[in-house]
């Protein structure tokens, strides 16, 4: 536990410092790249040393770093406005997205990996399968848009795309918790395939115990630790594919705060919102090992 | 599967070559025919510019092809070679190498490409160079761990004790053993840098106007989804039938070499 923890520290460092030297990537001067030629010499000189452009590299980070201990990721160069309030307005709407697409993953996949486990080789399985494995390879661009065609355009039962009605984040969860339902049915599929001829399932129905008591109490409780794995990786691309989602449906979370940001070379926001999504996925990540650490106690021993 | 896969494409190349053949030319602008349904002029209509969306789908997979092709073998040679020094030097040099393939990693999906490309600028190299600087890792990891278990084979062993060079011995007895594994993870690749590429094309950071793209011409089918549903349409199959042949040709490679690819 210890290892894997100075593994996460060392991470969150390395992260925080390719972050950082991103605005140094630029190429030529970042300051005339964000400004423009439109302004004076003053400004850029105050937006330099704002930034703190005009300093050694290695102090630069130092103050990077210290900054953010307080929470200061600096301020917008278009609206001025701290880059923490834009976060805090915008990492909700994204948290809710998120969580609502794990919801719909896990109320298609679960069931649906039980009962192509349950058919395993006949038809019903076969059609599963090629469908979660097909569907699982298609990008969250293409799945959006065909989303929005059938529900909004031709169906019209949905909303289009924005914020305003409680109905406009079905199309966007949908599009994000498909793509996971697909991943999370062939993940169930193969980890309950793996444990339904163990022993000890055998030995459960020997004893009597109904069909569903036999899948959900001891078959399931074996085959969840893939699962949660799965889950847990699964939230990094979840988290990625709301860059793209959240600009196809003008949802106003973070992902589309990056876009924007990048549209209107606005460094200092990018740079805020590629650190808080890998941030949140380290955590994502290291939540999940624990829980795995939790769940089966066999880990313990092995590491 | 395997000729489903090979026909549709063999299908596209047929096309683009035949596009090339007729001179199609994706930037003519017929401001008659914009937003226009398929017709004898047209054959997949024309998009808001008045532009053939046939001649623009032809061009955009023509360039999607080569980013693909390039930005794998660019990907795939670095992230051997890295692979290779981790697994077969092992100790310090892995650590820190498996370090920062780590710090990759920890960005999820594309976003550390977005994010190159964003402070990049916008265009077709940098979007190359994104895509170049944050693909390596997966093959180092593949190479990394095969590269391991494979310098303790008796072969290579004896090949160690009768003298044998280090390049000799990388070159000559591990890497044809990583052959398959390797061919097998690089078409899989190529599907997934055909889908970064769209997506950054999509969200504008990629191919630029008025060149053609398939992540552009989507975005600008989203955008018309009202007016002409049919734009949309064409380039979502289109992409999923390329999506689909690539990844069905990477399930049968990986049958037919017997490679279990571990993600």
């Amino acid at each position: 536990m210890i290892k894997r923890f100075t593994g996460f520290c060392t991470v969150v460092f390395g992260v925080l410092l390719l972050t950082f030297l991103l605005i140094h990537l630029v190429p030529g001067d970042p300051v005339e790249v964000m400004l423009g030629d439109s302004v004076t010499v003053a400004d850029r000189a105050q937006l330099r040393a704002e930034l703190g452009l005009d300093q050694p590299l290695i102090q630069q980070f130092g103050t990077y770093l210290a900054k953010l201990t307080h929470g200061d990721f600096g301020r917008s160069i278009h609206t001025k406005t701290p880059i923490v309030e834009l976060i805090k307005t915008r990492y909700p709407a994204t948290l809710k997205l998120a969580f609502l697409s794990l919801l719909i993953g896990l109320s298609i996949g679960l069931p649906l990996g039980i009962y192509a486990a349950l058919k395993a080789g006949k038809w019903q399985d076969l059609i599963v399968t090629i469908v979660s494995v097909r569907l699982s390879a298609m990008p969250a661009f293409w799945l959006g848009p065909m989303l929005m065609l059938i529900f909004a355009v031709w169906l019209g039962w949905l909303p289009v795309s924005g914020m305003e009605s409680n109905a406009s984040i079905v199309l966007p969860a949908l599009t994000l918790g498909l793509g996971l339902s697909a991943i999370l049915t062939r993940m169930t599929r193969t980890s309950l395939l793996e444990v339904l001829h163990d022993d000890y399932i055998r030995t459960a129905r020997a004893k009597g115990i109904t069909e569903p008591n036999v899948i959900i109490r001891h078959a399931l409780r074996a085959a969840l630790l893939p699962i949660i794995t799965i889950v847990g990786l699964q939230m990094g691309s979840l988290l990625a594919g709301t860059v793209i989602t959240e600009t196809i449906f003008s949802w106003d979370g973070i992902g589309r705060l990056l876009v924007e940001s990048i549209e209107k070379r606005d460094y200092p926001v990018t740079q805020a919102c590629v650190l808080v999504v890998a941030l949140s996925y380290v955590l994502v990540n290291l939540l999940t090992d624990i829980l795995y650490r939790l769940a089966d106690p066999r880990v313990k021993f092995a590491s | 599967m395997k000729k489903l896969s090979f026909s549709i494409l063999a299908f596209w190349m047929l096309a683009v070559f035949a596009g090339r053949l007729f001179q199609l030319n994706p930037n003519h602008i017929d401001l008659n025919a914009i937003l226009s349904l398929p017709n004898t002029t047209y054959l997949l209509g024309a998009d808001d510019l008045g532009r053939s969306i046939l001649a623009r789908l032809l061009r955009g997979v023509e360039v999607s092809f080569w980013v693909a092709f390039i930005v794998t073998a660019v990907t795939m040679t670095s992230g051997v070679l890295i692979g290779l020094i981790a697994g077969f030097y092992g100790g310090k040099v892995d650590q820190i190498l498996m370090q920062i393939t780590d710090i990759f990693l920890a960005f999820p999906g594309i976003l550390l490409a977005i994010a190159f490309a964003a402070v990049l600028g916008p265009g077709l190299g940098n979007l190359m160079i994104a895509l170049c600087i944050t693909g390596w890792v997966s093959y180092a990891r593949l190479t990394r761990g095969q590269t391991l278990s494979l310098r303790n084979r008796q072969h290579v062993q004896a090949a160690e004790s009768l003298g044998a060079s280090v390049p000799r011995l990388i070159l000559r007895h591990i890497l044809p053993l990583l052959a398959s594994i390797l061919v097998v993870e690089a078409t899989y690749s190529l599907a997934s840098v055909m889908i970064a590429e769209a997506s950054l094309s999509f969200l504008g950071l990629g191919i630029q106007s008025p060149n053609a793209s398939w992540g552009a011409m989507l975005r600008d089918g989203v955008r018309y989804m009202l007016v002409a549903p049919h734009y949309v349409l064409i380039v979502g199959l289109s992409l999923m039938s390329l999506i689909l042949a690539i990844n069905l040709g990477g399930d049968y490679l990986r049958d037919k070499f017997d490679v279990r690819v571990e993600k």
